[in-house]
């Protein structure tokens, strides 16, 4: 599809012009730019993210991938735009309101807060656990800590219940990250290269559950890893020097002629 | 009748068809004349004798020695007349010996003994109550000695006292005053046109200051001189004798601005004040008058005020400018948040005190070129400090700011602790002479040559740093190594000697502004710790760790806003130095709500610190 | 070293599984019990032997020697009143330290405004005290006494008071003790929540917030040096009497205000103890570690950083109030920076982020002070009490440099050597 058509497409959907947006489009982006100083480092015309799918943004390094998460996840403010999720303008609010709202992310580096176990890494993800009080005098239940142990069984990390989280090694760092943001079940991931660091074997299973996920999360993928991409089979956003370049499935990416350009320079 | 005759010689404008003559030999042969020395030719029947002395010349500054005996002596001399025309010729010398006869004259304290005038200023006693005197020559006021070498003691029935009337001692006194304006020196001059006009002002000083206010080469003192008369007038006239002419007074000294003018004006103004309204017309019109005038006056010296304190809030700045430089630039190459630095500057000023001691500099035997050696001894030694914190302690401590904070605070109390024990608890360091005194920009507005010095030095150093920063290869690495440090090593940067030089020069820099800082302010061990290292901080705060321009507007915007709000008043409250302080935290804060990285905050992926 | 009082049951019950060894009991026990455990509490109790003895049971020994033996040796003459005296001032200092290893020690925040919080809890209990101190039965025109030290000479004799000499209103409050134990709480605390609200609100961070706080507590301190704001300038808060109606210079009420104090810290440390073994302790220590990514989590840092410093300011005013009946003296001088930087050096050499830490600290740093200031006559010289200076710099360079867990971290460290 060409790129004017597919942002007339987008263009019909715009939240401000139209009702249908809830309906089809979790997050939305519209014409937003990020500009520091005088260096323009996202301009996306129009990008909709549909209810309960599964987006993978690829690009060059530099294409501003992980700015588009900043942008959506209010760590960096758009110069210009509006950002949409479901049906609301998010795009003057802060990380955690923005957070509450239900768009959970996952750095690029996996963040774990070092000087807490894993299980407390965990317990701190809890939904719904966000103020003081409930904090102060609160308990974890046991179905909340079933729950933890079972997504910690799941990718390995049992084992490491009660280690300090900066013994832990990379892997298990990211294993972590990605449980933390699975249990905090947000409507919408922003998984920042989940699989930078991790053995086949690991990719294949982040994968595995990231697809388990689609099921009923919304989720946006960024990665550089082509395999992994591939293990994925989703819709595909090529982003290079902060535009958006092409859209389509795996295979269609893969044969534009520009994306091919780009990915292998001149 | 006496102001009659003033306001003639000051309103009519015969002054044009006044002859000029050439009096040079009229009076004091010893004294040369001022070329185009122009006189008014008009001899007022009344006033005292002295007017006619008013000296039309200015006199060298010591007349012949065998002259002043002469008219000294010519005091011993029964006549009245001789009298005073010897006080007259006096005064005419110009001579300021003279100043101090004329007060042992009017003090009584000249004798005569052995028909020649002495100064006997003590009467010592014996044993069995005899009185005795030791006498000093009047003009040297050196004791006179007996044969034996010894001060000659003279029994009291020997002297014979030379007492002066009232009037004559009232004479004595305005010719000490007169006797200043024909002084070469501008100094004496100034003070004397001065002091000839204060209230109630020395009548007999009118036509010189007439003189001066028009001719003297000196701006200054035809200022002073011009207000002076007025002042004398004002004195001399009243609304109810002849408001036309005391009003026009007023309103010359409005116009004027004088300072000097206003409280006589607000005097005048309150008296006014007490009589009720519409009375009689011309109360109301002076009371107008003098209103319009003292508004002028405080318009004119409010701003004159306003620029003054900004003047003074500028060097504050710039010595926080100094401070914060240096901080600012390790906390962003190393991460590292120097506490010690404000004893960097006060080992900076005990460099200064050291090298003015090697001088030997004081007041009374100045030694003017120890500040010259001083600057760049500050400098080192401050930044061999520095250097040696680097090595010990800080260089373990990169990227890691508060525990480095402690850290630095600790040398800071050993430092301190050091120099007190060495040097006690305050010491003095004597400013050079050519610091001392200002230049007046304007009327009334003088700019301290030590401030002015302080803001240059800053201004350099500033630039010095600019161009380290921007075009040495030291800064390159610098700068390289600041953005990034793994970056930097491995294109071969040796990082570890950046930071050492850095840390060293930033060091020196704080040594910089100690060794100024004692041009205009006091040294004491603690002076670092109480107050600079906090309100230079918050110089870093609100400028940002980022780039110079940021350091050097928040250091001058904080300076400034100090001084400028500290003599403010608010009713009958002044705000004073604790409340500015106060104020500008609130500021601060308010700032950093707006701006939480300061000024000019680095941007993008190098923002987190 | 370690106080433990829950969850001592369930470390026993964690040794045995763990002695058991296998994976799914230990997770079995999890799941029933449903506590974390820190691997390292884990080995230690896994050792047994004295270790874990010491670990039990000295906290216990020491609550005993402070509440018992040491009353107890004054009343037998072993130790003189002024020692009682000083372990109760010191005490005080430890609250305050508590409550600053709260904000720094587990929140991460440097806040060197303890001092200013100490020093307004300690105003409100001097200002108490100076109600019923002094010269009895001189009153203004509104019945009130005036306080001795609101004058530096004190012009009036009974009856002479001029008209004009009123207590401010300021003053008024402060009159009776209940009303002065809330005010030095609230007050401090209030103070801490807008410091705290403006920093916080705008995310300064780190070291901005720390010299924010500092320059803070200097201008508090110039503000209470002031003569024209009747709180008695530099000269401070003096000439106290009584104490609820008791004398101050009562031995008796002395070693009733040191056990008061103890009680209090004991009580302070609960609190934190329980705090930062919540839930809510947990989100603090992520602060610490990470504040931005647990925005992303969509926890507000601020509420939880506002929570604790005006917790830990609260606790710090709670110190002031019981040092100043003690001291006798309040003055502006223990609100100067270095006092508000000398706190931090008690919980940096007990040890930041342990609370025992903070307490063993603050003791050690005092108890140091009050042995190195004061001449001795050493073998090769005189130690004067200025050098005083030069141990606290060292402190705060060793510490740092060499001792970062501080006195609590080399105690694990000897215990694990001992196993």
């Amino acid at each position: 599809m060409d790129q004017n058509q597919r942002i007339a497409a987008y263009k019909e959907y715009s939240p401000r012009a139209s009702r249908l947006s809830e309906e089809k489009f979790l997050l939305f982006l519209e014409d937003i730019t990020a500009v520091f100083d005088g260096f323009k480092a996202l301009d996306i015309q129009a990008l909709g993210i549909e209810h309960n799918e599964l987006r993978v943004i690829i690009g060059p390094n530099g294409a501003g991938k992980t700015t588009l998460c900043d942008v959506v996840s209010g760590k960096t403010r758009p110069t210009t735009g509006y950002v949409f999720f479901d049906g609301t303008d998010i795009t003057q609010q802060t990380e955690e309101e923005i957070a509450l709202r239900g768009i959970g992310r996952k750095f690029q580096t996996p963040t774990v807060f070092d000087s807490l176990t894993t299980y407390e890494n965990m317990e701190l993800a809890l939904p719904d656990h966000y103020h003081l009080w409930p904090n102060l005098f609160g308990h974890t239940t046991k179905a909340q800590r079933e729950h933890i142990l079972e997504i910690l069984e799941r990718v390995g990390l049992v084992d490491a219940l009660d280690l300090e989280a900066k013994y832990l090694s990379h892997g298990q760092r990211q294993w972590l990250a990605i449980s933390t943001l699975i249990l905090s079940n947000p409507k919408l991931l922003l998984v920042d290269e989940p699989a930078a660091g991790l053995t086949d074997a690991e990719t294949a299973l982040t994968a595995e559950l990231l697809l388990e996920l689609k099921g009923d999360h919304t989720l946006i993928v960024i990665e550089h890893d082509m395999d992994f991409v591939r293990q994925l089979n989703s819709f595909v956003t090529v982003l290079n020097e902060g535009v958006i370049m092409a859209e389509g499935s795996m295979q269609e990416v893969q044969q534009n002629e520009e994306v091919i350009e780009a990915y292998l320079g001149r | 009748m006496a102001f009659c005759v003033l306001r003639t010689s000051f309103y009519n404008s015969n002054r044009r068809d006044t002859k000029i003559l050439p009096v040079s030999y009229v009076g004091n042969p010893r004294c040369t004349p001022m070329p185009k020395v122009r006189i008014l030719f008009r001899i007022f029947a009344i006033s005292f004798s002295l007017q006619v002395l008013s000296g039309f010349f200015i006199c060298s500054a010591r007349a012949d020695d065998g002259f002043i005996r002469s008219e000294i002596h010519k005091l011993t001399s029964e006549n009245t007349a001789t009298r005073k025309d010897a006080v007259i010729a006096l005064a005419k010398t110009g001579d300021m010996r003279v100043e101090a006869i004329l007060q042992s004259y009017k003090l009584s304290e000249l004798y005569v003994w052995n028909e020649a005038v002495v100064l006997c200023k003590e009467i010592i006693e014996d044993e069995d109550f005899n009185e005795f005197c030791r006498v000093a020559d009047v003009l040297t006021g050196e004791p006179i000695l007996d044969a034996g070498g010894e001060p000659h003691e003279i029994p009291v029935e020997e002297l014979e006292e030379i007492s002066p009337s009232r009037a004559e001692r009232k004479l004595a006194n305005s010719a000490k005053f007169l006797l200043r304006l024909s002084s070469p020196d501008r100094d004496i001059r100034m003070s004397g046109a001065k002091k000839c006009g204060d209230p109630p002002g020395i009548i007999a000083s009118v036509r010189q200051l007439r003189e001066m206010s028009e001719n003297d080469p000196v701006k200054k003192i035809r200022y002073i001189a011009k207000e002076s008369l007025l002042l004398i007038r004002l004195n001399q006239t009243s609304v109810a004798s002849d408001p036309h002419a005391h009003l026009e007074v007023a309103r010359e000294l409005g116009n004027m601005k004088s300072m000097r003018g206003r409280p006589q004006l607000q005097k005048l103004f309150d008296a006014l004040m007490k009589t009720p309204n519409g009375a009689k017309p011309v109360y109301d019109d002076a009371r107008k008058t003098y209103k319009f005038s003292i508004d002028q006056i405080d318009g004119y010296q409010g701003f004159v005020g306003g620029v003054g304190n900004i003047f003074r809030g500028l060097s504050l700045g710039s010595v926080l400018i100094l401070m914060a430089l240096g901080l600012a630039i390790t906390f962003g190459l190393m991460g590292v948040i120097n506490m010690a630095h404000g004893e960097l500057m006060m080992i900076g000023a005990y460099a200064t005190f050291e090298v003015q001691r090697l001088f030997g500099h004081s007041p009374d035997n100045p030694s003017d070129l120890y500040y010259i050696a001083a600057l760049p001894a500050a400098f080192l030694t401050a930044a061999f400090v520095g250097y040696l914190i680097e090595v010990s302690v800080v260089r373990y401590l990169y990227r890691r700011p508060l525990e480095s904070l402690l850290a630095t605070w600790g040398i800071g109390l050993i430092l301190i602790q050091l120099v007190r024990i060495r040097y006690g608890d305050n010491i003095g360091v004597n400013a050079p002479t050519w610091a001392r005194g200002g230049v007046e920009i304007v009327q009334d507005l003088v700019l301290p040559y030590s401030r002015c010095f302080i803001i240059v030095l800053c201004g350099m150093c500033v630039l010095l740093i600019y161009y380290l920063m921007n075009y040495t290869k030291l800064g390159l690495r610098m700068r390289a190594t600041m953005q990034n440090r793994n970056m930097a090593r491995s294109v071969g940067v040796n990082t570890q000697r950046v930071d050492r030089y850095t840390f060293a020069f930033g060091a020196g820099i704080a040594g910089v502004a100690g060794c100024a800082w004692t041009l205009i302010g006091s040294v004491t061990p603690d002076m670092g710790q109480t107050n600079f290292i906090i309100d230079s901080f918050l110089v870093v705060v609100t400028g940002g760790v980022g780039e110079l321009i940021g350091v050097i507007c928040a250091g001058l915007g904080i300076g400034v806003l100090t001084k400028v709000v500290e003599p403010t008043q608010i009713g009958s409250f002044v705000v004073g130095a604790i409340w500015a302080k106060i104020l500008l935290l609130v500021v601060i804060v308010a700032f950093i709500q707006f701006k939480p990285a300061g000024l000019f905050a680095p941007k993008g992926r190098l923002s987190d610190i | 070293m370690r106080l433990k009082v829950g969850s001592v049951i369930f470390k026993k019950t964690a040794t045995a599984e763990s002695s058991n060894g296998g994976n799914a009991a230990r997770l079995q026990s999890f799941r029933t019990n449903g506590l974390g455990l820190k691997s390292q509490n884990a080995q230690v109790a896994a050792t047994g032997g004295w270790p874990i003895f010491v670990q039990r049971y000295v906290p216990w020994a020491l609550l005993f020697v402070g509440l018992v033996m040491i009353p107890l040796s004054y009343y037998t003459g072993l130790i003189a009143i002024g020692t009682v005296n000083m372990l109760g001032r010191y005490m005080a200092f430890a609250i305050v330290a508590v409550g600053l290893d709260l904000i720094w020690g587990y929140t991460g925040i440097l806040s060197l405004c303890q001092s200013f919080f100490f020093a307004l809890g300690g105003y409100a209990m001097g200002m108490y005290l100076a109600h019923h101190g002094g010269p009895e039965g001189i009153i203004d025109a509104n019945n009130w006494k005036i306080p001795a030290c609101l004058y530096v000479v004190y012009p009036y004799k009974v009856g002479e008071a001029p008209g004009d000499a009123l207590v401010p209103w300021f003053w008024k409050p402060f009159y009776t003790l209940p009303v002065t134990a809330l005010l030095g709480l609230l007050i401090p605390g209030l103070a801490a929540l807008v410091i705290g609200y403006v920093g916080f609100r705008s995310r300064v961070r780190g070291v901005y917030f720390a010299i924010l706080t500092q320059a803070i507590t200097v201008a508090g301190w110039l503000v209470f040096c002031m003569n024209n704001m009747k709180l008695c300038g530099t000269n401070g808060l003096t000439r106290f009497d009584r104490i609820a109606g008791f004398k101050l210079a009562n031995p008796s009420v002395k070693v009733s205000l040191y056990i008061l104090t103890l009680l209090s810290l004991v009580g302070v440390y609960a609190l934190c103890r329980y705090i930062v073994k919540s839930r809510l302790g947990r989100v603090l220590i992520a602060i610490r570690d990470d504040e931005t990514t647990l925005r992303f989590s969509g926890y507000k840092p601020y509420i939880y950083k506002l929570f604790a410093f005006v917790l830990a300011g609260m606790i710090a005013g709670l110190g002031g109030m019981l040092y100043a009946p003690q001291m006798g003296i309040f003055t502006p001088a223990n609100m100067e920076a270095s006092a508000s930087i000398l706190v931090v050096v008690w919980v940096a050499v007990g040890g930041r982020g342990a609370l025992s830490g903070a307490i063993l600290g603050a003791l050690a740093v005092n108890l140091l002070y009050n042995f190195f200031t004061s001449e001795k006559d050493f073998l090769l010289f005189v130690w004067k009490a200025e050098f005083w200076q030069f141990i606290l710099g060292g402190l705060f360079i060793g510490v740092v440099l060499l001792l970062p867990g501080g006195l609590i971290d080399l105690w694990r460290r000897l215990v694990r050597a001992a196993r």
